[in-house]
């Protein structure tokens, strides 16, 4: 993939087998031992790009880990051995070898054309070059991860690469990543991506909370090349590798930022005076005889305008009270690297802090993590690796979730304060007061988390073999989840005007006394691994084979128990609870699964001209009986530089290459023991005055369940031109088959066969699904490297669209109703045309019953001169966005200051909200201002309703009118730094230091009006996105 | 290269994917160890939860029972405060695709017929007494004819499955599974079957056979209303002389008698003479809470399912007049005095007492009024549901700490009535049924003197048809909120006139120390249609049987 971001001096790359450019500036590859016995010669010299000095310039001795790099005024000084040849290298310039000879001064100017075709790209069990990888596969480098403030992962990917579609559903702490489909979706089942780090296929504690200091790049693998990870792979895998140590003396390099969030978009609620109007049209649509002001006289309406008695008619902006204009959150990191020839270590601790939205909130969510790389040469031909992370994400949160608080912020009227004027909070809504409920004063949900990860991993030179290698790995993985909900009683008022008193009431905890849950999950996956690799060259022709052999296990348990009656409030433990036998609960279980694998893999090319890959992998699988277990997941790729023909000749283009690949992957993300009947004691009945276990049939057998298929072809070709741009495009295309699908609307129910709601389905899955999707992705990037003002852009473009060939569906089903035909996730709806502008214009159209002057006039589609089931229409598109796209700028002047921004949008997207509004909620403004009523009848929304959920304008006959166009284009990330040089800071031995500021979702330009596009609350109602500015600095020395 | 990954493909051990669950049963078990399998069966008494907002702690019996919108706000009984899906049907949207609450029970009882069926089709083989088997296939189906009738009395003609378990792998476009069955076949299959279970059930509950399984009583009185149901003019399949010999074989058990310990007891503890087949609940297998749900909103409650005022000028006054007689003394301005007691230990209305407090409904400034806290949660009607309150229970955060209430699926009181009224249709008010041991009037006087209750006799001397207004009205105060009118006004076909009643509220104004008494609409744009006579069979079910269910007239 091509990389613009990868000038920037802080920038690591993954060349690992080669060396290490990037953050060289202050590294000191020279262990005084070596240099000891090796210095016999001090080269000096002047790196230039452009005439002008280059600092940063990696400089090291081919074939050793002796090196420098240069100072901010581009010279370097080494000791080198004779015959030593140097290699320089800088991140966007070619490499260059020069021979020192007898030179004692070497002046180098760097070439401008980037050339990547050298860098190493990780890819399933191995690595490559990417001149000759034949995948589509999309490298983002750590670096350019850091640049954004959100702490989670996730977040950081979005708009950086093709292919990869990210959309951030939530903000709240601790719960703020982002959903990932590669190329949309593909599939009725999961389309979860398989995450692999250092690679641990599915390493537990997953992707979102790595610490992004940690990583040095990610890989994503989207075409058939993931195949090498067989049965998890269809939907794709991104790859993580973790940092590693150089030798020499140890860098250590420092960062903290400090970040302010806030809520990238709320919508605006109805005032107090427009709310009072509402309640009284709601109240006279209910019961018109009673006229327009049964629950508000036209001067209490002004009372509520005016201000006059806040305490009687206030006018709450819940939001306003219940939120703080900013929340705080930092990071701060340390990490050091180095090591001597034979032991190279990369350690480092993180913290990261988030503060909740809430005044005086309970939410916070605080992160430690360490994670310790260790690579240590045993022998000449044995090495070992030990990786060790682990971390701690403590999460605290009010008892009430952020669901329930935003729901009460959405929910409570205006007419109603939050708090009385002499500060006794009031009911809110229904004993729900925002305010109160996001403070610890119901008490308090903790949630700390641990995830320990450790990989041990050797590889051995099979002697006397040239080329032949055996490695392997083991890795533990373990979580531990734990939970504790201390709820408590708390007392809020309500004002009683008529003789000026205030009654109190008790909300939180249960009958008036505290309530206790706790439980603990935790989780062991261990996986090992073997392979036997051969790697060798004869003459041109370039052979790596790999066997390998890898099994992986899951292990977790559940329990927990639950106490209420608590006698006070001072003992949040479960021992001290009410102590009845019906005041406690408790309940456990247990999940274990295995998964065996053969790999292989044999990749040729002549001369890195012609390509060719094939890999296979054998899967078995314990979701599955053990006469259909096993799955069979082969991939081919060939690639063709063209540009190395000795025919093309055309100096323009310095590389070019087309590249294709086919293969067949697999899923196999469906619950277990699903082959079975499954009994469960899963209903409790009341027999003779106590609970009796009830065993219900849960899942029915499907005997012959096995994997879902995916069969992925893509074709790409890649440029590099005119020196400075680089281009891209692939198509894709994937059928996917045998997809694990439960059938529930083509069962009737008379047969018995029922599934029950929000639980698991009674029918099992079975591989009947047909999905079929393609695209095209396009990445084209420009760069100019040069001392004084370097500057690149690139933007990616992908277009991935999915039409369900078979799903199951009701013999009966109306043809344009089916989802056959159709993409994933599209939504059956009534075509919303207009509003009825009065009770008399009903008659000129088609309509309900029950239709009045304000509400929606939906399109008689079928033409029966009736409205009903049969006039709802398919929404053209779900709310995965069928185009995704990124825009990621970059800029340095003098190596001083930098800047880069990354734009991220997408098109081709519904998102249906519908708010929960009437009396049994506040409506947004956008309705309420603009509603149809008697004497509005121009208004732009529907009448309002008692409860949008149940009306006719709302939930009834779900529309198009409340089906929003989620398209969008948002500045996703910007960061401006500026770098210090001078010689004051040797005097401080500093070898670098940088300041930036950042900032996350910056601003959105979208059609969406009350909240964020990337929401998919069918409601609205969830922990709004944030809106991070943050400073931070790194320093190294 | 092969050779190697040959080798390691042959190294892994089978046993390595071979995972045992540890959460689940297997059938094998479930069919071999006799307690496991009463397990299973005694676990058909409840049904699978179908949709959001039911199921409310445990899941749900037979019919709906208690939930927040309870049954009784599809009638002319309440309207649920806050919809929930039941304004629709209130406002004649009722339509194969606009279930509202009334979708479910296709669902549901077919689901439960196939599990009864797994269960009859696999009895034999279980090892267990065959003296135990009798009385578990007797309970297997009065489970299954339970559920009959709940299909029966919402869609009218169904189809019948007899002891066939349908399998993934069959052909579920059977048309077996599409051919609705005529009423009288349907009913007559579910009579047959119940007449066979209760031969086999047990006379009484106790140590081996615990309340709230099906005795001998449960199934006779199951058969009465079904036979009741057959014989009424919407039905048009049985007779009322069948009526009142099955209600008779229920009184002829001499088993049942009347609560005496007060109406409104009688609804917080079933552990009674009156009780013939009742869903038990307790501490961690409660229902919804009662007490929130439908409390006044300045207790904190949610005014859920609010009592309509049709409903309140049905109850007659102590004199046993009904107010609409002049000689009644009823006043419209002093509306609540002299009422039939139940009245009081039905409704919350204006000046009742309640948890230590006066309802105050009145405007302005009445705290259960719109002029109190959480005011959307402040009747529409002007009234608060009572029967099955308990005030022992908490009413503001009650989680877990309620819905132990007790829901009565037969007591004797709904037997007498069911004979009264057979007995009057087949021979008039005053003739005692041959093998009976009483007439409709003594069966009706005998509710109306209920200790606690206390009404006066039936007037002596009423006409068949009088008699059957009386027992009309007698069933509907009665048997309030207990899912009866709904079927009931149904099967009399006076559904288009009750159902098509605007739904009444009052609104009480204070002046001074007075109050004025103004009758209001609650809740605009109530409507029924003929159609609405049967539920529809839900759209999507149609549609799976690839049109080939019938679907109920006019829909």
């Amino acid at each position: 993939m091509n990389d613009l971001q990868n000038e920037n001096p802080n920038t690591c790359s993954s060349r690992k087998r080669r060396v290490f450019p990037g953050k060289m500036l202050f590294l000191f590859l020279l262990t005084m031992l070596s240099v000891q016995l090796y210095a016999q010669q001090t080269v000096t010299g002047k790196v230039t790009a452009a005439d002008s000095a280059l600092s940063g310039v990696s400089v090291v001795v081919k074939n050793t880990t002796t090196g420098t790099s240069t100072g901010s005024d581009g010279t370097f000084s080494i000791k080198v051995p004779a015959n030593a040849v140097l290699v320089f290298s800088y991140v966007g310039f070619a490499d260059q070898e020069i021979t020192v000879g007898n030179q004692t001064s070497i002046n180098v100017s760097m070439t401008g054309a980037a050339n990547q075709m050298n860098d190493v790209v990780v890819v399933g069990y191995s690595s490559q070059k990417k001149a000759t990888v034949t995948g589509s596969i999309s490298v983002v480098k750590g670096a350019d991860l850091v640049k954004s403030p959100q702490p989670n992962l996730s977040n950081s990917l979005a708009g950086r690469a093709s292919g990869i579609i990210l959309n951030n559903r939530s903000g709240e702490p601790g719960y703020d990543g982002s959903s990932i489909y590669i190329r949309g979706l593909a599939t009725t089942g999961s389309n979860d991506v398989l995450i692999v780090v250092d690679g641990v296929p599915g390493q537990i504690g997953g992707l979102e909370r790595l610490n992004p200091n940690d990583i040095e790049s990610m890989s994503i693998l989207k075409d058939a090349s993931a195949a090498i990870y067989g049965s998890r792979a269809a939907n794709g895998v991104i790859l993580i590798t973790t940092k590693r140590g150089t030798s020499g003396k140890p860098a250590i390099s420092a960062s903290f930022n400090q970040g302010f969030a806030s809520p990238t978009r709320m919508p605006k609620m109805a005032d107090a005076a427009t709310y009072a109007q509402i309640s009284n049209e709601i109240a006279y649509y209910n019961n018109k005889a009673g006229g327009m002001n049964q629950q508000y006289s036209d001067e209490e309406i002004e009372k509520f305008r005016n201000g006059s008695d806040p305490l009687n008619y206030p006018n709450t902006d819940w939001a306003k009270t219940t939120l703080k204009s900013a929340a705080l959150q930092n990071q701060a990191n340390v990490s050091v690297s180095g090591g001597s020839e034979n032991v190279k270590y990369f350690v480092s601790l993180g913290t990261l802090y988030q503060d909740g939205l809430y005044k005086n909130g309970a939410t916070n969510y605080k992160q430690y993590s360490f994670r310790s790389n260790i690579d240590a040469n045993i022998t000449k031909d044995l090495k070992v690796s030990l990786y060790i992370s682990g971390r701690e994400e403590d999460r605290q949160y009010p008892t009430a979730s952020a669901g329930d608080i935003f729901r009460s912020i959405y929910r409570a009227y205006s007419t109603l304060p939050a708090f009385y004027p002499n500060g006794l909070p009031s009911l809110g809504i229904e004993g729900a007061n925002p305010a109160v409920m996001s403070t610890n004063a119901g008490g308090l949900s903790k949630n700390p988390v641990q995830v320990f990860n450790g990989i041990l991993k050797a590889s051995y030179s099979i002697p006397g073999v040239q080329g032949l290698s055996l490695d392997g790995f083991v890795a533990i993985d373990r979580s531990w989840n734990f939970t504790k909900t201390f709820a408590t009683p708390y007392l809020l008022y309500s004002y009683n005007k008529t003789d000026d008193s205030y009654n109190s009431r008790i909300v939180g905890g249960s009958n008036n006394l505290a309530t206790l849950t706790e439980s603990q999950y935790s989780q062991v996956q261990v996986t090992s691994n073997v392979k036997l690799n051969y790697r060798r060259n004869f003459g041109q022709h370039n052979l790596d084979l790999f066997a390998g052999y890898e099994q992986s296990e899951i292990r977790s348990e559940t329990f927990g128990a639950f106490r209420q009656n608590f006698p006070t409030t001072q003992t949040p433990e479960l021992s001290q609870g009410g102590t009845a036998a019906t005041d406690q609960t408790n309940y456990g279980s247990s999940y274990h699964f295995t998964r065996q694998s053969v790999i292989g893999k044999a990749s040729y090319n002549y001369s890195e001209k012609y390509l060719a890959d094939v890999q296979m992998r054998i899967d078995g699988s314990s979701t599955f009986p053990s006469d259909n277990r096993h799955g069979y997941f082969p991939s081919v790729s060939a690639g063709w530089r063209i540009s190395k023909e000795s025919f093309f000749n055309v100096p323009a283009i310095s590389n070019l290459k087309l590249r294709a690949s086919y293969g067949l992957l697999g899923n196999d993300n469906v619950g277990l023991f699903q082959y079975l009947n499954n009994y469960s004691f899963n209903s409790q009945l009341v027999l003779g005055g106590s609970i009796v276990p009830g065993i219900d049939l849960v899942k029915l057998a499907n005997s012959q369940i096995h994997w879902e298929s995916a069969k992925k072809l893509d074709i790409g070709l890649e440029a590099t031109f005119l020196k400075n741009f680089n281009l891209e495009f692939i198509y894709f295309q994937q059928k996917r088959s045998n997809i694990l699908a439960v059938r529930n609307a083509s069962i009737p129910a008379v047969s018995g066969i029922v599934n029950p709601y929000g639980a698991d389905p009674l029918v099992p899955s079975e591989n009947i699904g047909k999905v079929n999707s393609n695209g095209i992705e396009v990445t084209l990037g420009y760069q100019k490297p040069s001392r004084n003002f370097s500057w690149g852009v690139s933007g990616n473009f992908t277009y991935a669209k999915n039409k369900v060939i078979f799903i199951d569906e009701a013999s009966g089903i109306l043809p344009y109703q089916s989802q056959t035909g159709h993409p994933l996730n599209t939504y059956l709806l009534y075509n919303a045309t207009g509003i009825f502008r009065s009770d008399a214009d009903t008659a000129k159209a088609p309509h309900l019953s029950v239709s009045q002057g304000g509400d929606l006039i939906y399109q008689d589609y079928n033409g029966d001169g009736k409205i009903t089931a049969d006039d709802q229409v398919r929404s053209k598109y779900g709310n995965i966005p069928q185009i995704t796209y990124g825009l990621v700028m970059n800029a340095s002047f003098r190596n001083k200051v930098d800047i880069s921004i990354v734009f991220a949008g997408q098109a081709q997207v519904s998102q249906y909200v519908l708010p929960e509004s009437g009396t049994v909620g506040n409506f947004y403004s956008s309705w309420a201002d603009n509603r149809w009523s008697p004497t509005n009848p121009n208004g732009t929304y529907p009448r309002v309703d008692t409860r949008a959920s149940a009306s006719v304008n709302g939930g009834q006959y779900s529309s198009t009118f409340w089906l929003n166009d989620a398209s969008f284009i948002r500045l996703k990330n910007v960061e401006l730094g500026y770098t210090f040089s001078g010689n004051w800071m040797n005097h401080v031995k500093l070898q670098s230091a940088r300041v930036y500021v950042n900032a996350f979702n910056v601003f959105t330009i979208t059609k969406v009006k009350d909240y964020d596009p990337e929401g998919n609350s069918g409601s609205g109602q969830f922990y709004p996105q944030q809106r991070i500015i943050n400073i931070g600095a790194n320093i190294r020395f | 290269m092969a050779v190697a990954l040959l080798a390691m493909a042959t190294s892994c051990k089978k046993d390595f994917l071979t995972v045992n669950p540890t959460d689940r049963v297997s059938e094998t078990a479930v069919l071999n160890d006799s307690s496991l399998f009463e397990d299973y069966v005694v676990a058909r008494y409840i049904g699978a939860k179908l949709q959001d907002k039911e199921g409310d702690g445990t899941n749900p019996g037979f019919g709906r029972g208690f939930e927040y919108a309870m049954w009784s706000s599809l009638t002319d009984e309440s309207i649920y405060n806050n919809d929930d899906a039941t304004w629709l049907i209130q406002r004649g949207l009722l339509a194969p695709e606009n279930l509202g609450n009334a979708g479910v029970l296709w669902g549901r009882s077919y689901r439960s017929i196939r599990e009864c069926n797994f269960a009859l089709n696999n009895l034999a083989n279980v090892p267990m007494s065959d003296g135990h088997k009798t009385m578990l296939k007797a309970e297997l189906r009065f489970i299954r004819a339970f559920r009959y009738q709940d299909l029966i009395r919402n869609y009218g003609g169904i189809v019948l499955m007899g002891d066939k378990v349908y399998n993934l792998s069959d052909d579920l476009q059977d048309a077996a599974l599409f051919t609705r069955s005529s009423i009288k076949e349907s009913i007559d299959y579910a009579l047959a079957e119940l007449t066979a279970a209760a031969a086999d059930l047990p006379l009484d509950n106790g140590d081996t056979w615990k309340a709230g399984r099906a005795t001998k009583g449960a199934a006779l009185a199951l058969k009465s209303r079904l036979a009741l149901y057959a014989a009424s003019p919407l039905y048009n399949a049985g007779t009322w002389e069948d009526a009142a010999k099955a209600a008779q074989e229920v009184i002829a058990l001499n088993k049942y008698s009347l609560y005496q310990g007060g109406y409104g007891n009688l609804f917080l503890d079933a552990n009674n003479s009156e009780a013939i087949f009742v869903r038990f609940y307790t501490k961690n297998a409660n229902h919804t809470h009662m007490e929130i749900a439908n409390g006044p909103n300045s207790y904190g409650g949610w005014a859920g399912n609010s009592p309509l005022q049709n409903l309140v000028d049905d109850y007659e006054m102590m004199d046993g007049k009904a107010i609409t007689d002049p000689a009644s003394g009823y006043n419209p301005q002093d509306p609540y005095k002299n009422r039939d007691p139940r009245f009081y230990a039905t409704i919350l209305y204006n000046g009742a007492s309640y948890r230590g407090s006066t309802i105050e409904t009145f405007v302005p400034g009445g705290k259960d009024s719109k002029d109190g806290p959480d005011n959307w949660n402040s009747s529409k009607t002007g009234y608060y549901l009572k029967k099955f309150m308990n005030d022992s229970y908490p009413l503001q955060n009650p989680w877990g700490n309620a819905g132990f209430q007790p829901w009565y699926y037969f007591r004797y009181a709904e037997v007498l009535l069911n004979f009264a009224e057979a007995a009057n249709e087949a021979y008039g008010p005053d003739v005692t049924p041959s093998g009976a041991s009483l007439t409709a009037r003594a069966a009706v006087n005998l509710i109306r003197s209920r200790a606690s209750v206390a009404m006066p006799d039936v007037q002596a001397g009423l006409s068949k048809d009088a008699m059957r207004t009386a027992i009309r009205n007698e069933r509907r105060v009665e048997l309030a909120f207990e899912e009866h009118r709904f079927y009931d006004v149904r099967r009399w076909k006076i559904a288009d006139v009750t159902e098509n009643a605007p739904a009444g509220g009052i609104t009480i104004t204070k002046n001074g120390s007075n109050y004025v008494y103004t009758t209001k609409v609650a809740l605009d744009g109530r409507r029924f249609l003929t159609q609405h006579y049967w539920l529809p069979i839900p759209r999507t079910e149609i549609q799976a049987s690839g049109n080939k269910i019938e679907q109920n007239p006019n829909y």
